[in-house]
């Protein structure tokens, strides 16, 4: 679907507003309100962008650049009202942005403000009127707080409300109950619990559960991981998360909606906003040494839509991958500019190693090397002869001693098949412990070469970046 | 890889009290002596695979560590300690590489069936071995090199393992003796060829009125004495490895040895392969390195053929054939080994003769004036002129 210069303002301005939600510590709202004027020819939309975080410094607004155009021209006419208002203000504060004014002085225009009466709370909201199509908006906008949802933004409620005529209104509330959860939960923990209930939608629609998919969040095997650049070192406190989930498809050949399975497409958000991937994480990915997991890429490109498709090969045909990584700051602000921040490459190859780590590290026998994979082709043989050696010995004593250095009581002997497979268990436990060792001392010398590049300036990654949020109206 | 590995597990490394550690050579063949029977051996075999165990149970890898043995090196220095039949340095097979995992399999697969072998008294060649398993064993050479590792580990011979090679040496000559009972009487006809005994631990009551033991590499030659009547004329015995010697042949002409102090000598081809067939003789294989001290025959003397015997017997051109490139790279190779520098100079010096003079010569080259030169001349004035290095 196209994303027209309305709906990207749209984005943008949820963003800052979920930004406020964020540094509030309290439970907060976000509603979109879209209303069609009924008189109105051709037909006004008014599109208010409301939340209960904290007031708005009105920097975020000063910091968007306009650029018009002729498609822009006619769906919008530059104006933005903002009514915001702190917790310790007495007054809610209106505001007039108008961004045809070339002379940026003179842009901004105070409007009188009204009085809380005394009543404490904070807010802000900012409304727009577009001569965009309603539907196309209802439909942008959706997908984009659907997208969001992935994120599970902690103690944010969202909700969209639209109203196609007076008298008509109908409400989406998007974010779910277990979004307002009352233990505290943290970014990666609310981003591997939306990122899983994405997975488990119908071919990863975003609106479509499907009970012939894979339905069940215990067949989900979930690995996450955070990366942070050094605070002392680079003073941008910039986070990567990472959310890998490996599934296997109970029965691939019976659903008839299965989807290509040997792709994974790879879901990006920055700083809270569904973005396109970055270069530097794109490389990052591509630079991650896959083997280690099993993974061989086939092909590597970037989708229309601006994610990554990662095709596998030799991937067993029932077998799914999802990732998901976001990157932001540690500590919330609402940013000046909307230049983007540059994202550092090794924390994105870092957070998706890690996810894979914990991912191998939680599931057995899952992303096990090629390597560990062969070897582990030699256990079932190397636990049968071991059993044998035991069973066929004729020294009962022995046999005993053996049975209780595997924890199986000696009537278990008659059973050979479970000395068998109690040895191969243990084979099996130790590969993959050998497995995450090896992984371990081969990333080592890496992680400290990696260190020394995260402040790196002349680093070619770092070159030719460019900003992937700037409000290009 | 220039050695043979010895096995031992680490756990076994571990103890202070355990009996597969040594002290040194001396110390180890009277420790083999009293535990190679196969009561021993099970026990062995037992704790290996608690050991197995133990690993598997604290979550390690049933890692395994190969004490490498070799019997010489290229060390030009000759400051080596390769005749001193210790280990030189180690090895660790565990479940970390892929091949150590198929070495570890096949290990354990020839070791069941060995406990079996011991367990039931019964005896089985390494061919038997082979066909348990064949799709997995792939070539004879993997169950050889298991069966190595395995006297290794369990610090015994081969045949302790109740494993026997198809004998295919040959024996005729003044010699009397008992195989489990059964009579072998060479002497009622000393020209008549006798397959060398398999089971050469059961050998007993060796009678014999020979003045020398001569090895000869092929049983081509040792058809021609044999036809030429040679042990009626000569008293001696004359034994064939037929080629590279097996385990049996060179034991039993250790036992012989051994039990009649005769001299021994031996005639191979002038050429890489023969002088190769003498130093396995003399000094054991690489591949059994860690039971050389069993099988070797230091006191063999070299008869021929010497590169200079082509010219004092006359051979004509026609018989002389050149080296052949993988001649001179076996012969070069060969003139690198310690031992050769440091127990057999004179070996070596002939060694080198024949790749300056470029060619080589079969022993039956020696008949190509008469048939029965070998018998009648070559053998006889050598052994009496002293013609052997």
């Amino acid at each position: 679907m196209e994303i027209t210069c309305s709906q990207r303002l749209c984005q943008i301005l949820i963003c800052s507003a979920v930004q406020r939600c964020r540094i509030s510590d309290q439970l907060c709202r976000l509603s979109v309100v879209l209303k069609r004027c009924p008189d109105s020819d051709p037909p006004v939309i008014r599109v208010s962008i409301s939340d209960t975080g904290i007031g708005s410094c009105l920097q975020e607004f000063q910091g968007l650049i306009y650029r018009r155009n002729h498609a822009s021209a006619e769906k919008w006419d530059g104006m933005l009202f903002i009514t915001t208002t702190s917790i310790s203000d007495n007054e809610i504060f209106h505001y007039h942005l108008n961004f045809k004014e070339s002379a940026a002085a003179r842009r901004l225009t105070r409007l009188p403000s009204t009085t809380k009466n005394g009543l404490k709370f904070s807010g802000t909201e900012v409304s727009l009127s577009t001569w965009e199509c309603i539907d196309d908006l209802v439909e942008g906008i959706t997908c984009f707080f659907q997208k969001m949802l992935i994120l599970k933004v902690p103690k944010v409620a969202v909700e969209l409300v639209v109203e196609r005529m007076t008298g008509s209104r109908e409400n989406f509330l998007l974010a779910k109950d277990d979004n307002l959860l009352p233990c505290p939960m943290s970014n990666i923990e609310c981003l591997a619990l939306g990122f899983q209930d994405y997975v488990l939608k119908h071919g990863n629609m975003f609106d479509k559960q499907c009970p012939a998919c894979l339905s069940r969040r215990e067949h989900l095997k979930v690995g996450s991981g955070v990366a942070c650049s050094s605070d002392s070192l680079a003073s941008t406190g910039q986070l990567m998360e990472a959310v890998v989930i490996f599934r296997e498809l109970p029965d691939a050949s019976s659903l008839s909606c299965l989807r290509e399975c040997s792709t994974t497409k790879v879901i990006y958000f920055q700083d809270f906003l569904p973005s396109v991937i970055p270069q530097s994480p794109l490389n990052a990915l591509r630079s991650i040494d896959w083997e280690n997991y099993g993974l061989t890429i086939k092909t590597y490109v970037v989708g229309e839509s601006g994610h990554a498709v990662i095709e596998w090969e030799n991937l067993p045909p029932s077998t799914h991958i999802d990732i998901v990584l976001h990157c932001y700051h540690k500590k919330v602000k609402i940013p000046r500019t909307w230049q983007k921040t540059q994202v550092d490459r090794n924390l994105a190859k870092k957070a998706v190693k890690l996810a894979l780590d914990n991912l191998k590290e939680r599931y057995k026998g899952t992303l096990l090397s090629a390597h560990a994979v062969k070897i582990c082709s030699y256990a079932l043989d190397l636990a049968r002869t071991i059993s044998n050696l035991i069973l066929l010995s004729n020294d009962k004593e022995f046999q005993g001693e053996c049975l209780s250095l595997l924890g199986l009581q000696p009537q278990q002997m008659g059973e050979g098949k479970e000395v068998e497979d109690c040895i191969q268990e243990k084979i099996i436990a130790v590969i993959e412990i050998n497995d995450r060792k090896s992984r371990k001392s081969r990333n080592a010398p890496d992680f400290l070469f990696e260190a020394e590049n995260i402040h790196e300036p002349e680093d070619e990654e770092f070159q030719g970046e460019e900003g992937v949020s700037i409000l290009d109206l | 890889m220039d050695g043979i590995v010895r096995v031992v597990f680490q756990n076994f490394e571990l103890k202070s009290t355990s009996p597969i550690i040594r002290t040194n050579a001396g110390e180890e063949m009277s420790r083999r002596g009293s535990s190679s029977n196969p009561c021993d051996l099970l026990k062995k075999i037992k704790e290996f695979t608690r050991c197995l165990l133990e690993d598997l149970r604290r979550g390690r890898s049933p890692s395994v560590t190969l004490n490498r043995y070799r019997i010489y090196c290229t060390d030009p220095s000759g400051k080596c300690c390769c005749s001193s039949d210790l280990h030189m340095g180690k090895e660790i097979v565990s479940l970390q590489k892929e091949c150590h995992a198929y070495r570890l399999d096949v290990l354990l697969r020839v070791l069941l069936i060995i406990q079996q072998l011991l367990q039931e008294n019964r005896h089985g060649s390494k061919r038997d071995i082979y066909y348990m398993h064949p799709a997995v064993f792939s070539e004879q050479a993997v169950v050889d090199r298991a069966i190595n590792d395995i006297c290794i580990l369990l610090e015994c011979s081969r045949h302790n393992l109740n494993v026997v090679a198809v004998g295919k040496g040959l024996v005729m000559g003044w010699l009397k003796f008992f195989e489990a009972g059964k009579k072998f009487d060479c002497i009622n006809s000393p020209s008549k060829a006798h397959p060398v005994p398999v089971f050469v631990e059961e050998v007993e009551g060796i009678v014999s009125v020979a003045q020398y033991i001569l090895i000869v590499e092929k049983e081509a030659v040792f058809q021609r004495l044999a036809d030429d009547r040679f042990c009626d004329t000569n008293n001696c015995i004359v034994i064939t490895g037929r080629g590279y010697p097996d385990v049996p042949t060179r034991r039993f002409l250790r036992l012989l040895i051994e039990n009649l102090c005769l001299p021994v000598y031996c005639l191979v081809d002038c050429d890489p392969y023969g002088f190769d067939i003498l130093t396995t003789y003399r000094f054991g294989s690489m591949q059994m390195a860690y039971d050389a001290k069993f099988l070797r025959v230091p006191e063999i003397r070299w008869l021929g053929a010497f590169p200079s015997d082509s010219k004092k017997y006359g051979l004509p051109e026609r018989c002389l054939l050149p080296l052949t490139a993988g001649d001179m790279k076996k012969a070069e190779a060969m003139l690198l080994r310690c031992y050769l520098q440091r127990e057999a100079p004179k070996w070596r010096s002939e060694l080198e003769m024949m790749m300056q003079r470029g060619v080589k010569f079969e022993i039956e080259a020696l008949s190509a004036s008469s048939i029965s030169f070998l018998a009648e001349k070559y053998i006889p004035s050598k052994i009496q002129g002293g013609g052997y290095i």
